[in-house]
C-alpha cells in the first residue's frame, strides 16, 4: 500500500513538471549572454543607478558577477516597486528577460539579499 | 589572564574526577559487566507492551462507545475478540512470571 | 578571557570525544563502569560549554572588540539587548548555540533515563558523535575566540536585525532544530542495543514534541517578523532558508502521529526509525543550509567555510541511519497488518505519507538548482507555483485528514457508523462550501477547498469535545485524563486557524497600487485610502519620510502612515502601516515611496483577509502542545512498571 502511494506521489509529481516546465535558469552576468526567454538574474549592483521605478522610464542599473572578478556588465533596467536596501554594492536578484543586450526585468521582481551575515531575517520583495 | 587558566586547569582536573568517578567508586566489582536485559526478559517486555496495548484498545473501545463514534454492532463485534487478546497476553505474562520465580525460587535467591 | 573560552571548548570536546570513544566500547564490550563514566563524560559537556557561552556573552556585552567575532557582529552604540543577540547572529556564536542546546538537552535526557543502562549505553556515544561535530568545528575550524589587537568600533549589526524578533526567533528554532536530536539518539541507541521496544518512543515523546513546537513557533515568528518588518507585504517566501526549518517540521509531525500507531498497534517500527532519522537529518541539513553558500538565497551567504564539513557530516550521519535501519530491519518487523483502509490507522498512514511526500517535494525544490547545475551546467530554480501547487495537492488532502481521523474508529470502522458520525461535519462543510460560493469565493478554488474543509475540520473537533465532554462528566476531567488526545484536537484547531488564515490572506488578498498626488486616494476591497501629505522623519540612525493616509470603510476610520527609513551607511528601508482590523481579523497593509520633492508618492496598498488567524493559531498551537506535553501521573507510574528491570509485576 506504500507501494502504490509513493507511486502514485511520483506521478503527480511528474505529470507537474511535465506540464509546468523546468523551472527559471539562474544566471549571472556572465553566463547570461545568449539565453532567451525568462531567467533569473543574480548580481551586485555598481556605478550608479538612475531614474526611478516609479516612473515610466524605469529605474536604470548594472550588475556585475558576485565574488568573481570578471568583466561582464549587464545593464538592467527597472519598474514597480522598490526593494528594501537597495543602493550601490548590495547583492540583488532580478526576474526577466535580455532583450537587445538589455535585460528588462519583470515589474516587482526585484529582490535584495540580505548583507553577508547569517542572519534569519529576510530582505524585501515586492 | 592566568586567573582564567588557573580556572580552566581546575576546571579540567574537576572533570577528569567526574569522568573517573565510576572507577574511583568501585575499583574492584565484583562485576563489572553492562546489565542487559536476557531474552526471555525482553520477550517479557514485549508481552507487557502487548497488553498495556490490548488494555488500552479495550478502555479506547469503551469510550468511542459511549461517545457514539462506535456502533453498538461494531462494539460487539470487537469487543470479544479484543478481551479474548487481553486475557491471552495477561495469561501468557503469569506463565512467564512463574517460571521466573520457579527458576529463581530454585536458586534459594528472594524474588526481586 | 578569549583563551578561558577555548579551554573550555577544548574541555568540551575532550569530553565528548571520550563519551563517544569510550561510550561506543563500553557499550560494545559491556563493560559498565566504562558505560557510567562515558555518561558522565557527555554530562560534564554541558558545564564545560555553559563556561565558553557566557564568556563569549560576557564579551559580548562588554563590547570587547579583540575578540573578532565581537567586533564582526556588534558596535558601542548597539543597545545591550542586541549585542548580546549576536551570539546567535554570526557562524561561531550558533555554533556554539547548537552545542549548548545539545549539550543541555543530551545530559538531561541522559540523566533522567540513567535507569535504562542497556539503552543509555548506545544513546550516550549517538549524542556524543553528533556533539563531536560541532565542537570539533569550534575548536579547530570556526572558532568564537579569534582575537585581535583592539580596532576602534565594531561594524555593527544591520538595522533590520535590531528588533525583538531577533531576540526570539532563532533560539526558539535552535531549541527546535537540536531538540530533534534527542528521539534520534534514543531511536539509534534503541537500534545498536538490539531492543525492538518502545522505550525509546516512551522516553522521548515529550521531548519530541517539545522540539516540535519550538520548531513551529520559531518559523511563525519568523513569518510575522517577514510581514511587518521588511513590509513586502508577505509572510512567507519559500525561500531556502525558510524552507530548511520547515522540513524537518513536517517529518517531526509525521513522526508525532506515527508513533501513536507502533503505541496502538504495535506497529510501523521500522517506518518510525526512518521518520526520526529523516526529521534529524533534515534539521542538519537546514542548518547547513543556513550556513553554506551552497543554494542561493535572497539570505547571501559568501561561500562560507564550513559548508563542506556540514556536507561530510550530514552525509555520515545519513550512512549511518540507513546502515543500522538496514541492518535490525529482521528484529523490527512485526506480523501486525492494517485491518482495514478505513481505520484511523490507516488515516494516521495516509496522513504521514502526505506529509513526506510535501516535505520531500520542498527538498526537491530546494536541491533543484545545485541538481541541475551538475546535470546540465546550469542551475535553474524552481518558484512559488511549484511550491503552490504541491501546498494545494499535499496540503489540502491533509487538512481533510484531520477532520477525518477523529471521526474514524481505531482497527475498523463500519461504513455505517462512520455515517453517523459523519453526517453533522459533513453537513457543516456542504453549508460553508455553499454559502461561500453563493458569496463569490469561487474565485479561488483552493481557498474555497481550504474554507469548506477548514469547517469540516472545525465540526468535527468540537464534536468531539462535546461528545466526549458528556462521556466523561465535564470538560477539564476529559481534558485532565485524556491529555495527549484532546491537546491534539486544539493543536489540529490551530493547524485550521492556520490555513483559514493562509488562504484568506493569499486566495482572497486585493492589491491595488497606484502613484498618488497629495490628495489622491486608492479603492481597495471596500476601503478608500486617502493620501494627504507626507512629512519628515528623523531617527537616532536613519531620516526619512512618512505618508499620512487616512482610510475609511466598512465602517470603520483610521490613519496609516507607511514610509521609507534612510540609513547612512546601509541603504533605505521599507516601513509599512498596518490596519489589524479586530472585527473581521484581516490587515490593511500599506508601503509607501516619495517620488518627488512635491509629495508624489508610489503607494500599495494590500487588503489581506483573515490573516490573523495565522498569529492566533501560535498561541493556540503553544496551548495544545503544552496540554498534550503535560505529565500524567497514572501514565507516568505504569510506564515506570513496566520498564522497571524489564519485568512485570505479577498481577496488574
Amino acid at each position: 500500500m506504500i507501494a502504490l502511494s509513493v507511486a502514485a506521489a511520483l506521478a503527480i509529481f511528474v505529470v507537474y513538471t511535465a506540464l509546468a516546465g523546468n523551472g527559471i535558469a539562474d544566471l549571472t552576468p556572465s553566463t547570461l549572454a545568449g539565453h532567451a526567454g525568462d531567467v533569473s538574474l543574480v548580481g551586485k549592483v555598481v556605478g550608479n543607478p538612475q531614474g526611478n521605478a516609479a516612473y515610466h522610464g524605469g529605474l536604470h542599473f548594472q550588475l556585475k558577477d558576485i565574488g568573481r572578478a570578471t568583466p561582464a556588465r549587464v545593464p538592467v533596467v527597472y519598474r514597480g516597486s522598490m526593494p528594501d536596501l537597495f543602493e550601490t554594492g548590495r547583492d540583488v536578484v532580478v526576474e526577466g528577460t535580455l532583450r537587445n543586450g538589455v535585460f528588462v526585468a519583470k515589474p516587482g521582481s526585484l529582490i535584495t539579499k540580505c548583507p553577508d551575515h547569517y542572519a534569519p531575517a529576510k530582505s524585501s520583495k515586492t | 589572564m592566568e586567573w582564567a587558566l588557573a580556572l580552566a586547569a581546575m576546571l579540567a582536573v574537576v572533570a577528569v574526577v567526574f569522568v573517573a568517578r565510576p572507577f574511583l567508586r568501585d575499583p574492584a566489582p565484583a562485576s563489572d559487566r553492562l546489565d542487559e536485559l536476557a531474552p526471555e526478559a525482553r520477550q517479557r517486555l514485549g508481552l507487557a507492551e502487548e497488553r498495556d496495548r490490548a488494555l488500552a484498545a479495550l478502555k479506547e473501545l469503551e469510550f468511542d462507545h459511549r461517545t457514539g463514534k462506535v456502533s453498538d454492532d461494531d462494539y460487539r463485534a470487537q469487543v470479544g475478540p479484543l478481551r479474548r487478546r487481553a486475557a491471552e497476553v495477561l495469561r501468557a505474562l503469569e506463565q512467564g512470571e512463574q517460571g521466573r520465580h520457579e527458576r529463581v525460587a530454585d536458586r534459594g535467591q528472594p524474588v526481586p | 578571557m578569549a583563551p578561558l573560552g577555548r579551554a573550555a571548548l577544548l574541555l568540551a570536546f575532550g569530553l565528548i570525544a571520550y563519551a563517544l570513544v569510550a561510550g561506543s566500547y563500553a557499550a560494545w564490550k559491556r563493560r559498565r563502569r566504562l558505560a557510567l563514566s562515558a555518561q558522565n563524560a557527555l554530562l560534564a559537556a554541558f558545564p564545560a560549554t555553559l563556561i565558553a557561552a557566557v564568556v563569549l556573552l560576557v564579551a559580548l556585552g562588554r563590547r570587547d572588540m579583540t575578540f573578532v567575532y565581537v567586533w564582526q557582529h556588534t558596535s558601542h552604540k548597539l543597545p545591550l539587548g542586541y549585542a548580546l543577540s549576536a551570539f546567535w547572529g554570526g557562524q561561531e556564536g550558533s555554533l556554539l548555540l547548537w552545542l549548548l542546546v545539545l549539550t543541555g538537552y543530551a545530559g538531561l535526557a541522559v540523566w533522567l533515563n540513567r535507569r535504562s543502562r542497556e539503552l543509555m549505553a548506545w544513546t550516550v556515544p549517538v549524542f556524543g558523535l553528533v556533539a563531536a561535530f560541532f565542537a570539533f568545528m569550534l575548536c579547530f575550524v570556526s572558532s568564537p575566540f579569534n582575537v585581535q589587537p583592539a580596532p576602534g568600533d565594531g561594524r555593527g549589526m544591520v538595522p533590520s536585525l535590531q528588533n525583538p524578533y531577533m531576540l526570539a526567533h532563532p533560539p526558539l528554532l535552535y531549541l527546535g532544530y537540536v531538540g530533534l536530536t534527542v528521539p534520534f539518539a534514543f531511536g539509534m541507541g534503541a537500534l545498536l542495543s538490539g531492543r525492538t521496544d518502545e522505550r525509546w518512543i516512551v522516553a522521548t515523546r515529550r521531548w519530541t514534541l517539545a522540539a516540535w513546537m519550538f520548531l513551529g513557533v520559531g518559523q511563525l515568528i519568523g513569518a510575522h517578523w517577514a510581514y511587518v518588518e521588511i513590509g513586502w507585504g508577505g509572510y512567507y517566501a519559500w525561500d531556502p532558508v525558510e524552507n530548511a526549518a520547515l522540513m524537518p517540521w513536517l517529518a517531526a509531525t509525521a513522526f508525532l502521529h506515527s508513533v501513536m500507531i507502533q503505541e496502538k498497534r504495535g506497529m510501523l517500527k521500522v517506518w518510525n526509525m526512518i521518520l526520526v532519522a529523516l526529521a534529524f537529518n533534515l534539521s542538519l541539513f537546514g542548518t547547513f543550509l543556513t550556513r553554506s553558500g551552497v543554494i542561493d538565497s535572497i539570505h547571501s551567504f559568501a561561500q562560507s567555510s564550513i559548508g563542506g564539513w556540514f556536507l561530510g557530516f550530514l552525509t555520515l550521519m545519513v550512512v549511518l541511519s540507513v546502515a543500522l535501519i538496514r541492518w535490525r530491519l529482521p528484529l523490527l518487523r512485526t506480523k501486525t497488518r492494517l485491518e482495514s483502509l478505513v481505520s484511523r490507522e490507516a488515516t494516521f498512514l495516509y496522513n504521514n505519507l502526505l506529509l513526506v511526500a510535501l516535505a520531500l517535494t520542498i527538498l526537491w525544490g530546494v536541491l533543484y538548482p545545485i541538481l541541475s547545475q551538475a546535470v546540465r551546467g546550469e542551475a535553474r530554480s524552481v518558484s512559488k507555483p511549484y511550491y503552490d501547487f504541491f501546498l494545494h495537492t499535499f496540503g489540502l488532502p491533509l487538512l481533510l485528514l484531520m477532520g477525518l481521523g477523529p471521526l474514524v474508529a481505531w482497527r475498523r470502522a463500519s461504513l455505517r457508523s462512520l455515517g453517523k458520525t459523519f453526517i453533522v461535519p459533513f453537513a457543516a462543510a456542504i453549508v460553508t462550501g455553499v454559502a461561500l460560493l453563493a458569496l463569490g469565493f469561487g474565485s479561488s478554488w483552493p481557498g474555497l477547498l481550504a474554507y469548506t474543509f477548514g469547517a469540516f475540520v472545525v465540526a468535527s473537533i468540537v464534536l468531539e469535545f462535546v461528545r466526549g465532554r458528556a462521556a466523561a462528566g465535564g470538560m477539564l476531567r476529559l481534558i485532565g485524563r485524556n491529555r495527549r488526545r484532546y491537546g491534539g484536537y486544539i493543536v489540529h484547531a490551530a493547524v485550521v486557524l492556520l490555513a483559514i488564515g493562509i488562504a484568506g490572506s493569499s486566495a482572497y488578498q486585493t492589491q491595488r497600487e497606484r502613484t498618488l498626488k497629495p490628495g489622491g486616494s486608492i479603492e481597495a476591497a471596500g476601503y478608500t485610502v486617502r493620501y494627504l501629505t507626507s512629512t519628515g522623519v528623523r531617527g537616532p540612525n536613519y531620516t526619512g519620510f512618512r505618508a499620512l493616509l487616512a482610510v475609511s470603510g466598512h465602517g470603520e476610520r483610521f490613519r496609516l502612515n507607511p514610509g521609507i527609513n534612510n540609513y547612512p551607511i546601509e541603504g533605505q528601508s521599507n516601513v509599512a502601516s498596518i490596519y489589524h482590523d479586530p472585527r473581521s481579523l484581516g490587515d490593511v497593509f500599506t508601503t509607501a515611496h516619495l517620488l518627488n520633492k512635491r509629495g508624489t508618492i508610489d503607494l500599495k496598498v494590500l487588503v489581506k483577509p483573515l490573516i490573523n488567524l495565522i498569529w492566533v493559531a501560535g498561541f493556540v498551537f503553544v496551548a495544545g502542545s503544552l496540554i498534550a506535553m503535560w505529565p500524567d501521573a497514572v501514565e507516568q507510574r505504569r510506564l515506570a512498571a513496566r520498564y522497571a528491570a524489564g519485568a512485570a509485576p505479577a498481577g496488574i
